[in-house]
């Protein structure tokens, strides 16, 4: 099972980002989702997630709003803020160009 | 907005603790029940599910810290942490901390208390607009003619240099002066400040209410009966009426339009004068009877005052005064007053300069007179706090052998070293804390109850020095605060920080507790010691001055004898009128049962008042205008006998001398007449207005013995006496009265009789001769009582200080000593082996305190009277004092040690 310090630093910042920036969602669904959409490669531990919500949440990159669930129980749901939105989007950019660049040297070589 | 954003966040999660805290419980217990649910889904059951799930989560706590450190309060927690752990330790050993916070009460209020007001007398700026900007124009050199103190200048002069500088914004001047105040139906004196028109708009001060002074209320002389109230006597006096603008009061008699009142805050240009009414200088004839001043040209009287445009310096001002100074003596000198001078002497006033003085704070003759004495308290303060700053230091160290356990456990359960450090110098700036709050409350009390002494309250009620601190006298509380703790903080917490852990926790403490904080504790004792002795030689010297002082006396009886004032011309009484009163209270005051006898003079005794003029005696060869001058005073006939003082040769005045007559005193013969009989010889008075007498008028008809006249420090000076019924122009009178019973028991009885002649005559001063001798030393007073009581602090500090050191020495040693009479050693090795150690650090502190004291003692030689700086006696008696002291302490730890019990001694450990 993969640390979460395996993940390059800075990017669970960026996979959060990208994982709320469609809808709302609360911490527990985040962590769902990357391991989801990863495949389960990437698993995301409580240990890591939540430091690093309320990090981005003090530098109002996202907002949260406690919600009903369906199944009716209250949760804190986080959402991007405008500022959180233009960050994913210089984050990712970020993201494409080094691992473009880290697949380059990987398959040169 | 993003900014907005960010800091709300910040404050929730400051302010809003608790909830906040409470949220992120929830939102993990959120997480938890999920994952709980999803194992459940999976097929576990409850137990397993949940099992699955809090080993999934980790450890709860760890995350929860670190999802608080997100919020980034954490340091500001644990400060939080070290405060309340602070508190508690503090509250645990309550004799440490009351010993503690009272030594720093003491240190911290003293200085303090001095600090409020040096302050005010020495540092602050007028509350004026750029006071940088502001200097004090004055002449220097052979200054011919009169003058009212150093730094005045003529009225002509002052107005030849305001029209002609090219160096000034603008220029102003001003003259202190007391004047009858008449509103409603009473009548008092209070502190006026005459001012040039330019004064308000140049100094850019501004009305609260009307308006200010301008140029345009002082053109004619005599025209403009306009004043403007201060601030504070508006609101004391007149009880904020809002409507005193245009109202009508009596200055000295005459009636003047209230036009406005000044900036709260702005009480004069003079500290320890507050002016409460400011008049235009074109009405000194009428603030000042008799004497205009406004047209001499060598009668020097006014402070003025220039604001310096933006960039330039005051040297540059100077030179470019220079050249105007030089016309202005030129003309000068044509003036008929100085024609009788010699060649040489107008040469020399030719070559008269100007010089500038910083005039940011104003010019104060308070301020002249207390600098030396309140440097000199302060600096003894100083040391007051310093001393206590050693003995805490002391204090901490002993405790941190005491606490060496607690720190060895902090550090091996993984505390960092700056973690320990700080948590002990929060304990120290704790303490400091409370000590600097009940400091301060002492301070306030000091102050009040020094300044009340010092100053005789105004008319108002009103002390000319503030003794409630403001806002720089708490900003100087708090930098001593902190400044003290981390003096007697900072090498206790280091020491305890690098206390070596194994050996601690292995119980061997105590055993091999270090020779270096040993050593460092006995610096501070030894550095103690020095200090009071500095401060006990101090304080044994002005004792001393002020013994010398009041032994010397005024060279007259002082018993039953009472002293009051009047000044009738402030009532508008001409000369005659004047005289004539004089004469009939005399007569009253004279009936009166009780009363022996009644003497009156112009120039009251001891309050530091003396008219001079010099003098030409016959077969005396002198040039009169080189020489100091002799101090006149006019009196009545009775005088002398009533003050008790002997004439010894010759005869006291009569009510029926007719022929110009003169008494001299002893002084005044030996000097102007040595060697021969001055009875029937002549001495002339030079008038600076006429030409020198060709042949002295004056016939000397006795001689009187020698009394102090200006104060009790300087010798009586050679003094003539004229009698007052000769005079012709008065203003104020000093009565003396001689009674029966004691003074007090009469003085209604005079006021009563004053009133009954004329109720618009206030009664100043009214006080015994010696009320008026200990008013005149009061300063000395101060300073001999203040620093006795530092000395004393100092010395129980020091002795304090060493009984703790040689307690906690014989208290390590123990087990040693125990060995020791258990091979045999005697009571009396033991205890002498103890005192040596007392002896060596008392005899070390004393070497170098008398060292320091010898090198300090020449600052003071000013403030002495009667005795040398290195006076032997004193460094004698204050080093045998202290030892005195300082033995008894020590031998208290060194006498428990010589009964050391070696079986205890052994077996405790």
């Amino acid at each position: 099972m993969g640390k979460p310090s395996d993940l390059v630093q800075g990017t669970l910042d960026l996979l959060i980002l990208k994982t709320i920036s469609l809808e709302p969602k609360h911490g527990w669904a985040i962590a769902k989702r990357i391991q989801q959409i990863s495949n389960e490669v990437l698993q995301v531990q409580q240990g890591s997630l939540y430091p690093a919500l309320h990090r981005l949440e003090q530098k109002a990159w996202i907002k949260a709003k406690w919600a009903d669930t369906e199944t009716g129980r209250k949760a804190k749901f986080y959402s991007l803020t405008s500022t959180g939105r233009a960050q994913l989007g210089k984050e990712a950019a970020n993201w494409s160009r080094l691992s473009a660049a880290i697949n380059l040297v990987v398959e040169t070589t | 907005m993003l900014w907005t954003q960010r800091g709300w966040l910040k404050l929730q999660t400051l302010f809003g603790r608790e909830r906040v805290a409470q949220q992120l419980d929830d939102e993990l217990q959120f997480h938890l029940d999920q994952q709980i649910a999803e194992n459940v889904a999976a097929g576990m059951n409850e137990e397993e599910a949940r099992h699955a799930a809090m080993r999934l989560f980790g450890n709860a706590t760890i995350l929860k810290e670190e999802t608080r450190d997100a919020w980034g309060w954490i340091a500001l927690e644990q400060v939080t942490q070290d405060v309340r752990y602070g508190f508690r330790s503090l509250r645990k050993s309550p004799l440490f901390t009351a010993v503690a916070v009272l030594t720093l009460a003491f240190g911290i209020g003293a200085n303090t208390a001095i600090f409020n007001v040096m302050d005010q007398v020495l540092l602050q700026l007028l509350p004026v607009k750029h006071p940088e900007q502001l200097v004090l124009v004055a002449e220097r050199g052979m200054r011919l003619g009169d003058s009212w103190g150093d730094e005045d200048i003529s009225y002509p002069m002052y107005r030849d240099f305001r029209d002609g500088n090219q160096v000034f914004s603008g220029m102003f001047c001003r003259f202190p002066t007391s004047v009858g105040l008449g509103y409603g139906d009473h009548t008092e004196t209070v502190s006026a400040e005459l001012v040039s028109g330019s004064y308000f708009p140049v100094l850019g001060v501004t009305a609260t209410l009307g308006r200010i002074l301008t140029p345009d209320d002082d053109r004619v002389p005599g025209g403009h009966p306009v004043a403007m109230l201060s601030h504070s006597f508006w609101q004391s006096r007149f009880s904020s009426d809002s409507t005193i603008v245009g109202k009508q009061i009596t200055i000295n008699g005459y009636a003047f339009t209230v036009i406005g009142v000044s900036q709260p805050g702005f009480d004069g240009l003079e500290v320890g004068y507050k002016s409460k009414i400011f008049v235009p200088m074109m009405m000194k004839l009428q603030m000042t009877p008799r004497s205009d001043g406004l047209q001499q040209r060598r009668l020097s009287w006014v402070t003025a005052f220039g604001r310096l445009k933006p960039g330039i310096g005051m040297a540059q001002a100077t030179a470019s005064l220079q050249p105007l100074m030089h016309n202005i003596l030129q003309v000068e000198l044509h003036e008929p007053t100085l024609q009788h001078y010699s060649d040489y002497d107008r040469a020399q006033f030719l070559r008269n300069s100007v010089e500038l003085l910083p005039g940011a704070r104003g010019w104060s003759g308070l301020r002249l007179y207390l600098q030396t004495p309140l440097w000199v308290l302060a600096a003894l303060g100083g040391a007051v706090l310093l001393l206590a700053c050693a003995n805490l230091a002391n204090l901490f160290l002993a405790r941190a052998t005491t606490r060496e356990r607690e720190m060895a456990v902090r550090l091996a359960i993984g505390a960092g070293r700056r973690r320990v450090i700080r948590l002990l110098l929060v304990e120290s700036l704790l303490l400091s804390a409370i000590g600097t709050a009940v400091g301060l409350g002492l301070a306030l009390l000091a102050d009040r109850v020094l300044l009340a002494a010092y100053f005789s309250p105004d008319s108002t009620g009103d002390l000319p020095i503030s003794p409630v601190p403001d806002a720089r006298v708490f900003v100087f509380a708090l930098a001593a605060m902190l400044l003290t703790a981390l003096v007697f903080g900072l090498a206790p917490a280091i020491q305890s920080s690098k206390a070596d852990i194994a050996p601690t926790l292995k119980d061997r403490a105590g055993s091999g507790a270090g020779g270096k904080q040993v050593f460092l504790r006995k610096l501070l004792v030894s550095g103690q010691v020095a200090l009071a002795l500095s401060l006990l030689i101090g304080a044994t010297l002005f004792l001393r001055t002020l013994a010398n002082l009041q032994g010397s006396g005024p060279g007259f009886s002082t018993e039953h004898l009472m002293v009051f004032r009047i000044d009738p011309s402030l009532s508008g009484y001409a000369d005659a009128r004047a005289k004539d009163f004089f004469r009939r209270l005399t007569d009253e005051l004279q009936a009166l049962p009780g009363v022996r006898s009644v003497g009156l003079s112009t120039m009251p005794l001891l309050q530091g008042y003396g008219w001079t003029n010099p003098v030409i005696a016959e077969g005396y060869a002198g040039d009169p205008g080189q020489e100091q001058r002799p101090i006149f005073d006019e009196i009545s006939p009775k005088l002398f006998s009533t003050l008790e003082l002997p004439v010894v040769a010759g005869r006291d005045f009569t009510p029926f001398d007719t022929r110009p007559v003169v008494l001299i005193n002893e002084a005044f013969a030996r000097k102007y007449f040595a060697g021969r009989n001055p009875l029937g010889l002549h001495i002339g008075m030079v008038d600076d207005r006429l030409a020198t007498p060709d042949v002295p008028n004056l016939e000397v008809i006795g001689v009187v013995k020698d009394l102090k006249y200006k104060n009790l420090r300087d010798p009586a000076p050679p003094q003539g006496y004229l009698p007052y019924l000769q005079a012709e122009r008065f203003r104020f009178m000093t009565f003396y009265l001689r009674t029966r019973p004691d003074p007090g028991q009469l003085m209604e009885a005079v006021r009563e009789q004053v009133r009954r002649l004329d109720p618009n005559i206030p009664v100043v001063d009214m006080r015994t001769i010696d009320q008026q001798i200990g008013l005149s030393l009061t300063t000395e007073r101060m300073v001999a009582s203040l620093s006795s009581v530092f000395g004393f602090l100092a010395t129980s500090l020091a002795v304090v200080g060493l009984y703790g050191v040689m307690a906690y020495t014989v208290a390590t040693r123990r087990r040693e000593i125990g060995i020791r009479v258990a091979l045999g050693a005697l009571q009396s090795d033991v205890l002498w082996m103890v005192m040596r150690q007392v002896v060596f650090l008392t005899g070390t502190g004393l070497a170098v305190g008398g060292l320091l004291a010898f090198a300090l003692a020449n600052l003071i030689r000013s403030q002495l009277y009667g005795l040398q700086p290195h006076d032997p006696f004193t460094f004698v008696s204050a080093g045998l004092v202290l030892s005195a002291a300082a033995c008894a302490a020590g031998f208290i730890p060194s006498w428990r040690a010589s009964h050391v019990d070696p079986m205890h001694a052994l077996r405790h450990e």
